[in-house]
């Protein structure tokens, strides 16, 4: 007897069936008159996403053994203790601030010892760039607004998830005469994170930063630089873009000519990284995408 | 990841073992005794773990895949609203194939019956379909990809280097060692003053030969490997480094050397004998 042959049906992953019948109708908004689901819907990873594996795969074993550091918790030293400015036993001085004296001593506190746990990941990628137009006209701003909209593909609440802010609008902070006033929109930032991030860095490392003929690598400081500042203890990475690389991202480039003008860009990688030397390592993570680096 | 953890943590036990018993030997010994006393030196050895990582995206799995065509379903469903009239020039053939594509990806999320029927005359269509199909021989759409399977898989070469291009392989040498094939890492003995990476590079070379590109990634071991010894010789240690291959291959040198191939994790295990396996296993990626 020949055994019988079950018909294996090719299932596809990405067709749906028939959405089901409606059978109540959803609440409506008042002022919209959208039908209100009534759970969150919020949506996650759409695509897997290359740089994160290969962070994954690759560079968060590497990055571990580079930074790691042999010693013992017990034995390390513990940091001298600084009185506080104010006498915290008395009642006046409870709940209000109160730093030690001669500031908080942020360069000088030492990385934290590397565990599996904090090793080096990129947490964000902020970029932003200024409008100088847009104070003496708003609408001058519309054109950097929709450049970093095609850029990141960031929107507002995108993806239903309320912690994504979108493109965000700088206004300004201070006055400062002939220049900037209180409440003025002066520029556009965006922050990146997750999935948005790592194809945004994907297509800076690969279109963008090849393409850019005066580019050699972002710029190291000089060796005899104060290892204290707080830059250099904050673990952050940052650069800037001059207005022509903006036609070399691939999402401007096909219609360019829809943009009033070429905006340039500071793009920050935030990373994880604290303590003494948090740059340096930084910039190890950072390299370890590609970006190169040069000192001069 | 966790390897790494793991082995950080045996290493640093190993060095407070190996203090503590130092410690307590002077002071139940309390007093100054002859050097012969002693007992030998360990015998102290570098390996490299010479690593080519993934030069291929990982293939999502069936769960995944239906992952993420519902969340990119969900999220086309919810996207904020498009400005066609800022980004398209109107009537322009950038925006009628912007428009046409993103038919065809909602109809594919969707089901076809989705979307209105455009009420355009045939000769339109064709028009437009004409103008289309040039713009996209223009730009050179349509070129095939490059299969995701190499030559070398098929045909089992294990020292091709271009072979498994979806996981990380490993350089793994056939050593004649005491009348037998024994399959291990490139290693080589810790010479005198000098440090434990500068022997991991120079033992490469030696048993590997000069015509590769390798990186050394630190310059502390991730690991360790106390292979068993017959009674009175001195004790062994092995240190691991992990390494990169950036370009060349491995010619090797030397007449102990017989044979070198680039394996999985999985294929290593099926090479070396049972106790190296359990010494090294937790270095190895699983991906």
């Amino acid at each position: 007897m020949c055994p019988s042959v079950v018909p294996t049906v090719e299932r596809s992953v990405v067709r749906f069936g028939r959405a089901p019948r409606i059978t109540k109708h959803l609440r409506r908004d008042r002022r919209t008159n959208l039908p209100q689901p009534h759970v969150n819907v919020v949506t996650r990873d759409f695509a897997p996403s290359r740089l994160e594996d290969h962070y994954y795969a690759t560079l968060r074993d590497d990055l571990m053994y580079m930074t790691y550091k042999h010693e013992n918790p017990e034995t390390r030293k513990k940091p001298r203790e600084i009185r506080l400015k104010f006498d915290p036993d008395d009642p006046y001085t409870k709940n209000r601030k109160n730093p030690p004296v001669g500031g908080s001593q942020l360069g000088r506190k030492p990385a934290p010892l590397v565990t599996p746990e904090n090793v080096l990941r990129l947490e964000t990628i902020s970029i932003h760039t200024m409008v100088k137009e847009a104070i003496s006209n708003k609408s001058n701003i519309l054109g950097a607004i929709m450049a970093l909209r095609a850029l990141t593909g960031e929107t507002h609440k995108g993806g239903g998830r309320h912690a994504v802010e979108g493109i965000q609008i700088v206004k300004g902070k201070k006055s400062v005469g002939g220049w900037i006033r209180p409440g003025v929109p002066v520029g556009v930032k965006v922050d990146l994170k997750g999935q948005s991030m790592y194809d945004f860095l994907g297509t800076l490392v690969e279109f963008v930063l090849p393409r850019m003929r005066d580019f050699n690598g972002v710029v190291l400081p000089p060796q005899s630089s104060s290892v204290n500042s707080p830059s250099a203890v904050s673990g952050v990475v940052s650069f800037g873009l001059p207005p022509s690389a903006m036609g070399l991202f691939p999402q401007v480039e096909v219609n360019l000519d829809a943009y009033p003008k070429s905006y340039g860009m500071h793009i920050h990688f935030v990373t994880n990284a604290t303590g003494l030397g948090a740059q340096n390592r930084a910039r190890t993570l950072v390299s370890g995408f590609q970006i190169p680096f040069l000192r001069r | 990841m966790i390897c790494g953890n793991k082995f950080a943590r045996c290493f640093k036990q190993q060095l407070d073992q190996a203090a503590s018993t130092k410690m307590s030997a002077a002071a139940r010994l309390g007093r100054r005794t002859l050097a012969t006393v002693a007992s030998p030196r360990p015998l102290i050895t570098t390996a490299v773990i010479l690593n080519r990582s993934p030069i291929l995206t990982r293939s999502p799995s069936l769960f995944e895949r239906a992952y993420y065509a519902y969340q990119a379903r969900i999220r086309r469903a919810l996207h904020n609203p498009f400005p066609y009239d800022f980004y398209f020039k109107q009537g322009s053939l950038l925006e009628k194939r912007f428009i046409q594509e993103e038919r065809k990806r909602e109809r594919r999320a969707f089901g076809p019956s989705f979307g209105a029927q455009e009420d355009v005359s045939e000769e339109e269509r064709a028009a437009t379909k004409a103008a289309l199909d040039t713009l996209a021989q223009q730009e050179g759409e349509g070129e095939d990809l490059l299969p995701r399977v190499h030559p070398s898989d098929s045909n089992r070469d294990y020292q091709s280097l271009d072979r498994k291009g979806r996981r990380n392989i490993y350089l793994l040498l056939q050593t004649l060692e005491s009348g037998r094939d024994v399959w291990r890492f490139p290693r080589g003995t810790l010479q005198k003053e000098e440090l434990l990476h500068e022997a991991a590079q120079r033992d490469l070379q030696t048993e590997c030969g000069e015509y590769m590109d390798s990186w050394i990634v630190s310059r502390k071991p991730v690991g360790v490997y106390k292979p068993t010894v017959s009674n009175g010789s001195p004790e062994e240690l092995t240190f691991f480094f992990k390494a990169h291959i950036m370009a060349g291959q491995c010619r090797p040198q030397g007449e102990s050397v017989k044979d070198f191939a680039w394996l999985t994790k999985q294929e290593v295990e099926s090479r070396v004998d049972g106790k190296y396996w359990s010494g090294i296993r937790d270095m190895l990626s699983d991906y």
